[in-house]
């Protein structure tokens, strides 16, 4: 059998998306438009207490409301903590509550309505402590502890960490520690020719899917578990809810749902676990669907940051070390993320040659809103920070931004920051390539500003994509994914990989989710993985199908299946004869043989040494009046591998850049005392259709990849810098540096009239 | 409760409803037509766009009896049978949705537009849509179906 070349008939083609038709005609199945008889609903009750010790909670009233099944309160469920990493979610509240939103009880009702007037009964005696609102509060030696207890870690959190990390160390709040260091930055810092120091503040953004968290659970009377989620990895989910609640994996399934968009903020389980415990209650089945309001103050934003950055430079302002201290605010529970520490860190200054670098990472409690990851996490706050940070550098110094991104970007053969060695580097090409789209050069303007920010980043390889293929009795194929397309557009890429794999038109594939009982293992959409692991699991399950198809023919033709030939188009021949794929299944199905089903699996574990690199560019005018920045125009420059579909790609460099221009113009958790007072989406600013900016996208070909076909991943490339290339061209504009996020007419103008001074 | 009369997707509906149900209750719980998506709760997103006798009009903030003796149009109403309105083959053919929890409020929006503006501008476009927020899209795939199904550049 012939090794799968690209051909370009199925992959590089703008199919249409595979669940494009049900989702245009209404037919598309969220968790929340799935009922079972029966169901009831659920809401819960919340803390409006940043810190409290809970005195006494008296439901009475609330139980004896016609129309109510259940209500529950701390006492009721089994005291077993929830988290991704670190176990410290309780499902309710027991004893004390931690942020404004914490959940003390919940009600099971015949309606919303009745559920509600039932919270509104519950009497909960509050006794208000301190509360602790920042990070750097919470480190003082002096601070209570937020988590008094020891708090169970799931073993491997240093997994993929560069550097030492500690776990819980002994600073107050502190959920890990993580210290590295490449080189001898101290004799670095001791010879450089100048030193500077820069700190910036990041807050918190909401990921902002459309859809809020909705789960809906039945228990059936032979006691299987039947979950309907908006979760973006219900294989992940499925053993964590088991693992809590103590049933069995396979006693539970999770159905497959569409989901409604998640950026990172749909991997936790959210309110599956009291729904299934109001469920048991009950004895009925219970659906859940979070409030915007709950979404906005109480479900699993992005970590607020601050970053401080200390470089020092030699005589031709090139980086001879860097010292960082990146601190995140993870809110009251650490449990909604996957990891020890946000990955961010890792791509600290990733586009350029760093020869020496320390950096400390510390992740903190606060009785703030909990904080969970959102696409590319923590990369967005560093980001800003070190591209801020190097056009500070540049200004003083009176070189050009672009030169001196120019004059420190990673080339092939230079280690990065970390010290590890990846091939194919494109930094400085991105760069030109943006640049010359841009016209960086061409003659300036008044109060037109432009800036630059480069960005750099690995696929994800980790984590374990298994896929099952079925070749019909009529030649069709079927491909069967273990988790749900987000809106990534990964569904109809996989068909894409099926039908270049064989050289049968898309059309002959289709694709199904399958439910957790059904379907093979999948760790889910998570840090640019899909795109490579989905890859490599259809490569492998391709060229297995394609030994037993080989033999079939073989069988067929007469012949020894090693002299069996796939054709571009999909047929089978040996010695002159061909048969194609229908004929052949048919064949196969009248004699028994039909259809053929196996497994694939990606290569998790892969060493991870490719990179993709991006340079934004950035037109903003800036009215000195009143401080309001307008961004007129921005160039994206994408270093990308082979382009499976030309529109759910660049869909995902547009859907990310806007995020990203949100984050930098108008977002942000806004808290007060501790609570998040940008309730709706009338306060939470995401940007609309009004607000978005001239875009030019530059794409430069020929990239690596370690999916097959050289595909690699783009996710995560656009949501990422942009914010800081916005605040670079309002320092080129009108000489305000913007260390904080996001960049509002208010800071502008603050900086205006306090502009003499200004850096 | 009251008898409300009305038009749904061009099929006689009448439906006893309490005075205070929502329109988007109605639709998804009392006639099951789960199309139509609530997302902020309070008028801002779009999501929950169906058309009232031609206008866009946010069933999470109406309520059912407003419909009392008017055509109402749900994203299930949008195609004639399995042909798709232009709209439509237009979002899937240009990548207008991602996830495509705000595409029937977006497909609705735009439908009133083009029924009343056949030939939009850019400008306009982005004018009429201003009031369905897309996460996924960062709305240029959006204009450019709108464009497309509109036959303007």
């Amino acid at each position: 059998m012939a090794v799968a070349k690209l051909s370009g008939k199925a992959v590089g083609q703008p199919i249409k998306r595979v669940d494009g038709i049900a989702k245009v005609t209404g037919r598309a199945r969220y968790a929340g438009d799935f009922d079972v008889p029966g169901m009831l609903f659920g809401r819960c009750l919340r803390s409006p207490y940043p810190s409290a010790r809970i005195v006494s909670i008296d439901v009475r009233k609330a139980k004896a409301l016609p129309g109510v099944h259940a209500v529950l309160t701390g006492a009721d469920v089994p005291d077993v903590r929830y988290g991704r990493m670190c176990k410290d979610i309780p499902t309710l509240a027991k004893d004390m509550v931690r942020f404004v939103g914490d959940k003390v009880a919940a009600v099971a009702a015949d309606s919303v309505e009745i559920a509600e007037t039932a919270l509104e009964l519950i009497e909960v005696e509050y006794e208000e402590q301190n509360a602790i609102l920042s990070a750097e509060e919470a480190m003082r030696p002096t601070a209570a502890r937020i988590h008094p207890e020891a708090v169970e870690v799931f073993p491997g959190a240093a997994l993929g960490v560069h550097g030492e990390l500690r776990m819980y160390p002994p600073i107050p709040n502190v959920i890990s520690q993580l210290v590295a260091k490449h080189g001898d930055p101290a004799g670095a810092f001791a010879g450089a020719h100048k030193v500077f120091e820069h700190s910036f503040a990041v807050p918190s953004v909401h990921q902002g899917y459309i859809e809020p968290h909705t789960c809906l659970v039945s228990i059936g009377n032979d006691g299987l578990v039947d979950v309907w989620v908006a979760n973006k990895g219900p294989h992940i989910a499925r053993a964590h809810m088991a693992a809590t609640i103590g049933v069995p994996e396979n006693r539970i399934r999770l159905n497959p749902v569409t989901i409604g968009g998640d950026f990172g903020g749909k991997g936790s389980l959210m309110d599956t676990l009291l729904c299934y415990y109001l469920a048991a209650a009950a004895r009925h089945p219970v659906k859940m669907v979070m409030t915007s309001f709950e979404e906005l103050t109480a479900a699993n934003p992005r970590h607020s940051a601050s970053i401080t950055l200390r470089t020092a430079l030699d005589r031709d302002a090139k980086i001879a070390a860097i010292d960082a201290r990146i601190i995140f605010n993870a809110g009251a529970y650490a449990g909604f993320v996957p990891v020890a520490t946000l990955h961010g860190y890792s791509e600290l200054a990733g586009s350029y040659r760093v020869p020496n670098l320390t950096v400390e990472v510390l992740r903190v409690y606060t009785n703030t809103v909990p904080c969970g990851h959102m696409r590319s996490p923590g990369s967005p706050q560093v980001a800003f920070a070190v591209e801020s940070h190097i056009d500070m550098m540049a200004r003083e110094l009176g070189l050009d931004p672009v030169e001196m991104r120019r004059r420190n970007a990673i080339a092939d053969g230079d280690p990065t920051p970390f010290g590890d060695h990846r091939p194919h580097l494109r930094c400085r090409e991105t760069i030109d390539a943006g640049a010359r789209a841009f016209g960086w050069d061409a003659p300036r303007v008044a109060d037109i500003g432009r800036g630059i920010s480069i960005y750099e980043h690995p696929p994800g390889t980790f984590g374990k994509s298994t896929v099952k293929l079925t070749a019909g009795a009529d030649g069709r194929f079927t491909i069967q994914l273990g988790s749900p397309d987000t809106g990534t557009g990964f569904h109809t890429i996989a068909t894409q990989l099926v039908a270049e794999h064989f050289g049968v038109p898309v059309a002959e594939v289709e694709v199904v989710q399958g439910d957790t009982l059904t379907s093979g293992f999948e760790a889910g959409a998570s840090g640019m993985r899909l795109t490579t692991t989905i890859g490599q699991a259809i490569a492998d399950v391709s060229d297995k199908m394609k030994q037993q198809l080989a033999a079939l023919a073989a069988e067929r033709l007469n012949c020894a299946p090693a002299d069996v030939r796939l054709g571009e188009d999909g047929s089978f021949s040996a010695s002159g004869t061909r048969i194609d794929l229908r004929s052949l299944m048919g064949w196969a199905a009248e004699r028994g043989k039909a259809p053929l089903s196996c497994n694939g699996e990606n290569k998790p574990g892969q060493p991870n040494n490719l990179a993709s690199f991006a340079a934004h560019f950035a037109e903003v005018a800036v009215d000195r009046e009143t401080g309001q920045v307008r961004v007129r125009r921005i160039v994206t420059a994408h270093d990308v591998g082979t382009i499976i579909n030309p529109v759910t790609h660049q869909g995902q460099i547009e859907g990310g850049l806007i995020q990203a221009f949100g984050q930098a113009m108008s977002e942000q958790v806004v808290l007060k005392n501790g609570a998040a007072i940008t309730a709706h989406l009338g306060d939470y600013k995401l940007p609309t259709i009004m607000d978005i900016p001239e875009l030019e996208t530059v794409l430069l070909p020929g990239g690596s990849g370690l999916g097959p076909f050289e595909t690699t991943a783009i996710g995560e490339m656009s949501n990422v810098a942009v914010p800081a290339a916005i605040a670079n061209a309002v320092f080129d504009a009108v000489g305000v540096r913007l260390v904080e996020l996001p960049i509002s007419a208010e800071k502008v103008l603050e900086g205006l009239s306090g502009k003499t001074g200004a850096t | 409760m009251r008898t409300v009369r009305l038009t749904v997707n061009g099929k006689p509906v009448a439906h006893e409803v309490a005075d205070n149900r929502l329109l988007i209750e109605f639709l998804r719980e009392d006639l099951k037509l789960t199309g139509t998506k609530e997302s902020c709760g309070v008028g801002v997103c779009g999501a929950c766009t169906v058309l009232l006798d031609g206008k866009p009009v946010s069933s999470c903030l109406a309520l059912a009896v407003h419909a009392d003796g008017g055509a109402l149009t749900t994203i299930e109403g949008v195609a004639e049978g399995s042909r798709l309105h232009r709209l439509q083959e237009a979002f899937l053919a240009h990548g207008g949705l991602q996830c495509g929890i705000c595409t029937p409020g977006q497909i609705l929006a735009a439908k009133a537009l083009l029924d009343t503006n056949p030939h939009p501008t850019k400008a306009e476009i982005q004018h009429w849509m201003m009031g369905n927020l897309c996460r996924c899209t960062g709305y240029y795939k959006i204009i450019e179906s709108i464009a497309a199904a509109a036959g303007v550049e």
